[in-house]
């Protein structure tokens, strides 16, 4: 072996290492350049194929349409259209292209050509003033001020197009010159626009023919998208809204969204990602150039590099992605003041839950304790203008004993005399203030309502056997109630039930005349209680959600208290002084030598003047029913009963000794967050807080035991933990080792799968905002009315028996009896467009006493000849303004209200619209009240005769003409007057004074109803109107 | 690790596809939405009437005949004026004399071959006011086949169909104007239709989306004929005794009768 062979140069090669090693660097540096492009940035692939699919979409869409497309454009409709607009071009084009020629070819080159050498000198005069302006010697300015002039006044050469020789002009001359060729050319320009007219308008309403009768995006709105398609870039594309430092770019996958041609995800071969958004109304509202995807929608904006950074999934982004059942939590956060927000459906059923099936007598949710809030607020602001006056007072006298201080100079005491009077109407005006916060403090106890029905009531109420059964789970006694079921024993039981039999109150109350069970059971179904109220069980169930299912009531109550209740529900057994904090017994009116008498108009504590609550806090209407009928329904209501249902002796109840505990137990549940309790008027919530909820830390909610089976099931989210806890409130205390008061308390509301996912939505809504304030939905103009409106409108449940909005049902909807005709025009009115039919005025008289008259109180004060009837709500002020102004912020009406002038009737036009009333061909007084009795038995429709102080005239008018526009299905017919030469004149046989009248038909009624006299409806029923 | 295996996969994948572009799919012309509603007068299948089937039957009544309501219109002299001889008597259950029920409507609810679109007839269907009745009390209809409403009355009607499928509308119609043609453009049995002036006033539209329909008459019996063979749920339905089902099997050129009982 040579030296040449032990040389491990020689022998031992390195090429395989080698060889490995860069092929280990290739590698590796494709895979570098694979996730360069594509590994972190999946955004791509995403891009490349919503290219390929939406080219391949437009494609066959255009087909599709242009065929439907060709069809309208060939209709003969469409051809005439487009033959009168090339008429009118053609007819236009002659004296129009005279113009273009005088613009284009002679005006446009002598401006340019003059306006060179003007513009030249003028700039030269303007550095020469500025200088003038900064120099400061005034000989310099005046040499200056020469040399303007002579420039002025120089002479320049400007050769004019279409001229032989060139002109010479002054500076002045130039000016003057191009001013007067600009003008030409702008008259000329103007007239064009005139003769074109024509022209355009049939054009535009040609195309508006076809864009009407294309549902979907015309042929040439898809050619300009597969144009810009043809341009596609891949590239990020992202919202950037700059001051609020948003950045998202949801959209970069996203890319459907906001395409003019709407995509579903069959469009895009399956693929959901590429579809537009669902709603374009919602986004022209939300405009995602200023509101982006994420304040919305959740989710992190920012992040590219992978679906489930993108959407936030990942553990501690505290915004996630609402999920699609969810989807409205997003609207939550800027939209939290409001109980219904337009279109979010979800999340209104979830803040209707949360108000209505009790949540908030636990939690404090802020907004949602509005009356109570509002006291506190209402006596603080009395507090500090109370003190604010006693300063200004004080003020002013210092000023005038100072003014009356001898030493005091005229002039000195004069102004500080000004200044105490000044001080003292300005006291006076916070007098008025305070006077007005007074009243709303008064009213506001009035407002206040519990969620439960009173305790206090309990022993006169109740059958003693029935607590226990009810206390131990109240949804096996009745199937969906709004108490939830609280894990009790059966010791706690017995003690709950003692507490609150012995708590209660033991009045008098008259013994009844038993009633007639069928009667009542009619009333029950037609007078309106079932807007609220359920009936049967089961699949069998009807009737409203918003109160109890009463199919059982039979077992439980009392008949003569029932009778009570039904008769006046607000009606309490003795009253309760806010300021005493305790109810008042004959004996403290008795010590006053007062009678023991307390409602409305009598509300003071005889001891301290404060106000009294005089009413049961429930929003259970009076529906003004007779005695008698009020003892039928609740006969009737005491025949709805199990046949085979028993109850246990219950006499244990009576032991003196299980009250305390009792008593500890209602404290530690939380009994008086939703009941009204003897002693317990004012405890506190016993809940947490949830108005931020959905976005505390996931580390702070309280998994317990269960944290680690969340996070291997992926439910240690926001969404996790409340859906968990809905289902079944206990799950936390699952293994943990407790003594009973400490396990969790909240009870079951056995809440269906919608529910949940409603409630849900609301919470996750609840954040602490990552939108700044200026996104919050806080209008200052009329929807403000809205907002608040609608707090009323849901706490009393105006819409089990009204449509406020469009897209809404009613109870009534629902009941199988109101499917005929003829029950369905027994429904209550619809109140869409209540603000622009009737007078404000009017609203706020018949909100507070809807039979509109202090005596004859039991009927309705518009609609006599409906079964079902407006109910007394005893509303307060405060809650009539904001319903008043509710309906009037609906239909856009100005305020305040000001009533519309018309035209006096003549003589012969009050004869003549008389004569049209009343005969035969006219079918208005076959339906309408006149107030007169006989004739109003067959009455199905309004009394016309008190439209003026209901109505506005100009809805009246627009209902005459077509009332199935604005209310579908209205027993009103339409077609009762046609158009004819711009007017409206009556559809049928018309009394022969109207030969030659050349006015509206409409509009004489209008002003006939407008300006009706009980002298001319004596005129009008002696005419036989009606018959 | 796993990323390398992705880079040697990407190398395999570089190396075996030679370039991108794959090829362009030729666009196919897209059959477009549902079946369009039948226009009245357009194309469309006609009952066969040599080679089909017919069905024939009577609507029975079973039971003492209720008696007939009289009609109050006592409110309104331009009705009662019309039955100066007798006074009206409400249509709602009329038993012939030989014992068979009138207005009733016989339908094929189901069992026709799907797809198939049926001519809409030209002629219209009379539905007339007249003494403040609507004559003929029942019709059937098909879809987009034209109901022509007459006012024969001297005073103001107004006709107000409430369907739940189809559009509802409330039109007024003074006497002495001209008739009104309207249609329903979905099947739906039945539609109640009255008068909100003349709340006595009550008739019923069936809308079908095929021909094969009757109206029960004098002689409650009912013919449906030129059905294709097959299977069929026949319906009748009575405003008061609400619907039956009996379901029937026919074949070419074959008569079958099918009688119906009502129970009073």
């Amino acid at each position: 072996m040579s030296d040449q062979d032990k040389d491990p140069v020689v022998h031992s090669s390195l090429s395989k290492q080698l060889f490995i090693w860069s092929a280990l660097l290739v590698l590796s540096m494709a895979w570098g350049l694979y996730d360069e492009v594509y590994g972190t940035r999946p955004w791509k692939g995403y891009e490349a194929r919503f290219e390929k699919l939406y080219s391949k979409y437009l494609a066959n869409a255009r087909l599709g349409e242009t065929a439907f497309e060709k069809q309208i454009r060939s209709s003969a409709e469409y051809q005439k259209m487009d033959r009168e607009m090339q008429a009118a071009e053609k007819a236009a084009m002659p004296e129009a292209s005279a113009i273009d020629k005088k613009v284009n070819e002679d005006l446009v080159p002598k401006i340019l050509a003059l306006n060179d050498p003007f513009q030249i000198v003028r700039a030269h005069i303007g550095s020469l003033t500025y200088e003038i302006e900064v120099s400061k010697s005034e000989s310099s300015k005046d040499s200056l001020r020469k040399e303007i002039e002579e420039l002025k006044n120089e002479v320049q050469k400007v050769s004019i197009p279409g001229e032989p020789k060139p002109r010479e002009m002054k500076f002045s001359e130039m000016d003057d010159q191009l001013k007067k060729w600009k003008d030409e050319k702008a008259q000329l320009l103007q007239k064009r626009v005139e003769i074109m007219k024509q022209a355009t308008e049939l054009r535009a309403k040609r195309d508006q023919y076809l864009s009407d009768r294309l549902p979907e995006a015309s042929a040439e709105t898809i050619g300009l998208v597969q144009n810009s398609l043809a341009n596609f870039d891949i590239k990020i594309r992202q919202i950037h809204v700059k001051d609020v430092d948003l950045v998202d770019r949801c959209e970069s996958c996203h890319l459907g969204t906001r395409e003019p041609v709407t995509l579903t995800a069959a469009h895009m071969g399956g693929e959901a990602v590429f579809a537009s958004h669902p709603d374009k109304e919602l986004l022209k509202i939300h405009d995602p150039e200023l509101f982006g995807c994420t304040p919305c929608h959740g989710g992190n904006g920012v992040a590219l590099s992978s679906v489930e950074k993108a959407h936030g999934y990942n553990k501690y982004w505290l915004w996630p992605l609402h999920h699609k059942e969810n989807i409205e939590a997003g609207c939550q956060q800027c939209h939290v003041k409001e109980i219904v927000t337009e279109d979010a459906n979800t999340l209104n059923a979830g803040r209707e839950i949360f108000r209505l099936r009790g949540c908030m007598g636990c939690h404090r949710y802020e907004g949602f304790d509005r009356e109570t809030d509002e006291i506190t607020s209402v006596s603080q602001q009395i507090r500090s203008l109370e003190q604010q006056k006693a300063e200004w007072i004080r003020d002013a006298g210092f000023d005038e004993q100072k003014a009356n201080d001898p030493r005091t100079k005229d002039a000195d005491a004069r102004k500080l005399n000004l200044e105490a009077n000044d001080l003292k109407v300005r006291s006076s005006g916070l007098d008025a203030k305070m006077e007005q916060l007074d009243m709303r403090s008064h009213e506001l106890i009035r407002e206040v309502k519990k969620v439960g029905p009173s305790l206090k009531e309990a022993r006169m109420k109740l059958h003693k056997e029935w607590i226990p059964v009810w206390l131990k789970d109240p949804h096996a006694w009745r199937e969906g109630t709004k108490m939830p079921t609280f894990r009790l024993d059966d010791g706690e039981i017995r003690a709950i039930g003692a507490f609150i039999w012995q708590s209660g109150l033991t009045g008098e109350l008259p013994q009844q005349k038993p009633g007639d069970a069928e009667k009542g059971k009619e009333a029950f179904e037609t007078r309106g209680c079932m807007a609220c109220h359920s009936m049967e069980e089961g699949s069998k169930k009807f009737g409203g959600t918003f109160a109890a299912n009463l199919s059982r009531e039979g077992e439980k109550a009392n008949y003569d208290y029932i009778v009570r209740w039904v008769h006046n529900p607000r009606q309490r057994t003795a009253p309760y002084c806010t300021f005493e904090k305790r109810d008042l017994s004959k004996a403290d009116y008795d010590k006053h030598n007062l009678p023991y008498v307390f409602d409305l108009e009598h509300s003071k504590c005889p001891n301290d003047g404060h106000e009294l609550q005089v009413q049961q806090m429930t929003p259970m209407p009076s529906l003004r029913l007779t005695e008698d009928e009020a003892r039928d329904i609740a006969t009737y209501l005491m025949t709805r009963k199990r046949d085979n249902a028993t109850y246990a002796n219950a006499d244990y109840l009576d032991d003196p000794s299980l009250k305390n505990k009792g008593l500890g137990l209602v404290r530690n549940y939380g009994c008086a967050g939703c009941h009204e309790i003897s002693g317990l008027e004012e405890e506190q919530r016993i809940g947490t807080e949830l108005t931020k909820e959905g976005s505390k830390p996931i580390e702070r909610l309280d998994f317990a035991l269960l944290g680690h089976k969340a996070e291997d099931e992926g439910w240690e989210t926001h969404k996790g933990f409340f859906e968990h806890k809905l289902q079944d409130p206990a799950i936390y205390d699952t293994g943990k080792e407790k003594a009973k008061q400490d396990r969790l308390k909240m009870p079951n509301f056995n809440f269906s799968k919608t529910e949940i996912d409603a409630v849900d939505t609301f919470l996750e809504g609840s954040v602490d905002a990552s939108v700044p304030q200026r996104y919050f939905y806080a209008p200052t103009d009329q929807r403000q009315d809205i907002i608040d409106g609608w707090w009323v409108v849901r706490k009393y449940n105006c819409m089990g028996c009204h449509r406020v909005h469009v897209a809404q049902t009613t109870t009534f909807d629902t009941i199988p009896r109101y499917q005929d005709p003829d029950w369905k025009d027994q429904k209550p009115p619809t109140l869409i467009g209540e603000g622009a039919r009737v007078r404000p005025d009017w609203l706020m008289h018949f909100l507070n006493n809807p039979a509109l008259s202090e005596n004859d109180t039991n009927r309705d004060g518009v609609r006599q000849y409906l079964k079902v009837r407006m109910p007394t709500f005893s509303f307060s002020d405060g809650e009539i303004r904001k319903l008043v102004r509710f309906f009037e912020a609906l239909s856009s009406q100005a305020q305040p209200f000001i009533a519309e002038e018309l035209e006096p009737l003549t003589d012969q036009e009050r004869v003549m619209a008389r004569q049209l009333f009343s005969s035969e061909g006219a079918p208005c007084l076959k339906c309408h009240m006149t107030g007169d009795p006989k004739h109003d038995v067959r009455a199905t429709a309004p009394n016309f005769t008190v439209a003026k102080e209901r109505l506005k005239p100009g809805w009246t008018k627009r209902w005459m003409l077509d009332p199935a526009m604005m209310s579908p299905g209205t027993a009103m017919p339409s077609g009762l007057f046609r158009h004819e030469d711009n007017r409206w004149v009556f559809a049928g046989p018309t009394p022969p004074s109207f030969n030659g009248y050349p006015k509206d038909h409409a509009d004489l009624l209008v002003r006939y109803m407008f300006q009706f006299t009980p002298e001319e409806l004596g005129r009008l029923r002696s005419a036989g109107a009606g018959n | 690790m796993k990323k390398i295996w992705m880079g040697i996969g990407v190398v395999c994948a570089v190396s075996l596809v030679s370039c991108g572009g794959g090829g362009t799919e030729a666009p196919k012309a897209d059959a477009g939405g549902g079946a369009a509603a039948p226009a009245a007068g357009g194309a469309g299948a006609v009952p066969d009437e040599a080679n089909g089937a017919t069905i024939t039957g009577k609507v029975m009544f079973d039971g003492t005949a209720p008696k007939e309501k009289t009609i109050d219109m006592s409110a309104v002299p331009a009705c009662t004026r019309a039955h100066a001889n007798a006074p009206a008597k409400s249509e709602e259950v009329i038993v012939n004399d030989n014992k068979t029920v009138k207005y009733a409507f016989v339908w094929i609810k189901s069992g026709l071959p799907e797809g198939t679109t049926w001519k809409v007839p030209s002629t219209p269907v009379m539905l007339d006011q007249n003494g403040c009745m609507y004559k003929p009390h029942v019709i059937g209809i098909m879809a987009g086949q034209n109901i022509e409403v007459k006012n024969s009355d001297p005073t103001n009607h107004n006709i107000h169909p409430s369907p739940t499928v189809n559009q509802e509308w409330n039109e007024s119609q003074p006497p002495g104007s001209e008739d009104k043609m309207k249609t329903f453009a979905r099947q739906e049995v039945m539609i109640p239709v009255k008068c909100n002036v003349h709340n006595w006033m009550r008739s019923y539209i069936g809308v079908v989306s095929h021909p094969f329909f009757a109206v029960t008459g004098d002689d409650g019996s009912f013919t449906i004929k030129g059905l294709p063979p097959g299977t069929y749920t026949l319906e009748v339905w009575h405003e008061k005794y609400g619907t039956q089902d009996q379901t029937i099997t026919v074949g070419a050129k074959e008569s079958k009768t099918q009688d119906f009982t009502i129970k009073g």
